[in-house]
């Protein structure tokens, strides 16, 4: 899909019919709509710069049990825009952090596993949701 | 489709609610500092209820804006609360901590009774 700023919704709506009826519960779907409208919209503004032309390609993949979402870029690695923090409200609130960055936050603790890999210029965040079905051997791929 | 914020301010006795629909993302943030605006313009309330029914999303943009709200309130010694949160976004405001400092009702009238009966 193309870097423009919304476009993160289409990408959540798009893995949410992807994963239908793949055994992911309504809450944790939820999550997953969540993670990946985060890391699309990273995707866009930190990764592609916000460019049109540069797509950002969202895969989603059935591994065994787990739902596997990954979402590339052509950003190379992300240089964050300032000293790496982890989010805290009262900090936020008293002025001490920057109101920003609960992105990232956000991913980690909508998703059971992420991670995060650069090849080049190609930058993917990898996002695993667990469905909880055990010993199911189907495997499938499929692009939104 | 995307569905661009939009607000309503409702002056109450001690109180005030903004009513917003759409979106809450980085769009939105013109029309909630102008909707701030106009609840402690009018009465200078005690408690600002944000009402987030008819609200379908809210990202990482959007708790930021939420949380200037909040720091902006508690400069002035004004509580905000919060009503009509769907169970994944109560989740997301437990997780951020926002719950911690905005407490939650079930809907409007919820908080409106609540706060009236104070």
């Amino acid at each position: 899909m193309a870097s423009e700023p919304g476009n993160e919704r289409m990408a959540l709506a798009r893995v949410a019919e992807a994963v239908a009826g793949h055994g992911l519960p309504a809450a944790r779907l939820e999550r997953l709509k969540t993670a990946v409208a985060e890391a699309t919209m990273n995707a866009i503004e930190h990764g592609n710069q916000g460019r049109a032309e540069i797509p950002v390609d969202v895969e989603v993949i059935e591994d065994g049990d787990d739902i596997v979402v990954t979402i590339s870029d052509l950003g190379g690695e992300h240089a964050p825009a300032g000293p790496v923090e982890e989010p805290d409200l009262l900090a936020k609130l008293e002025g001490e952090q920057r109101s920003r960055g609960w992105g990232l936050f956000l991913i980690r603790n909508m998703v059971d596993g992420m991670d995060v890999t650069t090849d080049g210029p190609r930058h993917t965040v990898r996002l695993v949701m667990r469905t909880g079905r055990c010993g199911r051997a189907r495997s499938g791929r499929r692009r939104p | 489709m995307k569905k661009a914020c939009e607000a309503s301010v409702r002056a109450l006795p001690g109180a005030a609610v903004i009513e917003l629909t759409g979106e809450v993302d980085g769009g939105a943030a013109g029309v909630l500092t102008a909707a701030y605006e106009r609840a402690i313009a009018d009465g200078e309330p005690g408690t600002v209820v944000l009402d987030f029914a008819h609200v379908d999303y809210i990202n990482s943009t959007g708790i930021a804006l939420i949380v200037s709200v909040l720091a902006r309130a508690r400069s002035q010694r004004r509580k905000v609360v919060a009503s009509g949160l769907s169970e994944h976004y109560r989740e997301i405001f437990d997780i951020t901590r926002l719950s911690d400092f905005i407490e939650l009702f079930g809907d409007v009238d919820a908080a409106v009774s609540q706060l009236q009966g104070q």
